[in-house]
């Protein structure tokens, strides 16, 4: 299983919300503290409406949380 | 590891268990005659029967225990809900055991085509069926720790 295609700064964003923790933010959008490690090691890529929930929690738009990144644009930035 | 995989663990364990348990009684049971399982083909339908009833008794003593023992040891006491990963999880883990039974059903009814006796099929379904909830498990534990 590789890793997939949706990159995303939850690590930085809890870090400049005052180092909340992996298990307050997990309350707040509504899942378990194992999914919110999931989707920051990019193992797992959220609905989009947990997607929406999590960036309403930072207030930040989602394509500040969230980026799209193709395996192709990887392999053409490497040339 | 996670509440969900060492579920997962139990699962595969119980389901070894008590399928294991349960196949040596009625094995026993036939060689003292019992009845006759080559034969007498209702049986097996009783046998099956009583067997999922068995299962699922046994397997609520047995999660009943887990979590008991799981709360000793993590001082956690809910079970978490799942949220939208653990049931994408168990979807893909699910698609991936039937898959395996319904190989395993193909395989039984050609191995059956080609002079397998009836009997043989009874128990290639309870084989396929412990082999897919072996699979189902184990995908769940793989999609846990690898990603899905």
């Amino acid at each position: 299983m590789g890793k997939n295609t949706i990159k995303n700064n939850i690590r930085t964003l809890r870090f400049l919300a005052g180092e909340m923790t992996q298990q307050a933010l997990a309350d707040k959008v509504g899942v378990s503290r194992q999914t919110i490690v999931a989707i920051e090691k990019e193992k797992y890529s959220p609905s989009l409406e947990l997607a929406f929930k999590i960036a309403r929690v930072f207030d930040k738009p989602l394509e500040e949380v969230f980026a799209f990144k193709p395996e192709d644009d990887t392999h053409k930035t490497k040339h | 590891m996670s509440y969900r995989e060492k579920e997962n663990i139990i699962n595969i364990f119980s389901g070894l268990l008590i399928t294991g348990l349960y196949s040596w009684i009625v094995y026993q049971r036939h060689v003292q005659g019992l009845f006759d399982l080559t034969e007498d083909f209702s049986k097996w339908g009783v046998i099956l029967l009583i067997f999922i009833g068995v299962s699922i008794v046994a397997r609520i003593i047995i999660y009943i225990i887990f979590h008991i023992l799981n709360y000793i040891a993590t001082r956690e006491e809910d079970v978490p809900p799942a949220d939208e990963r653990d049931k994408l999880i168990r979807l893909k883990a699910m698609r991936n055991g039937y898959v395996v039974f319904s190989g395993g059903f193909v395989l039984s009814v050609l191995a059956l085509a080609i002079g397998m006796p009836v009997y043989g099929i009874f128990i290639a379904f309870v084989g396929f069926g412990l082999l897919a909830e072996i699979i189902e498990n184990s995908s769940q534990i793989y999609y846990y720790r690898k990603g899905v």
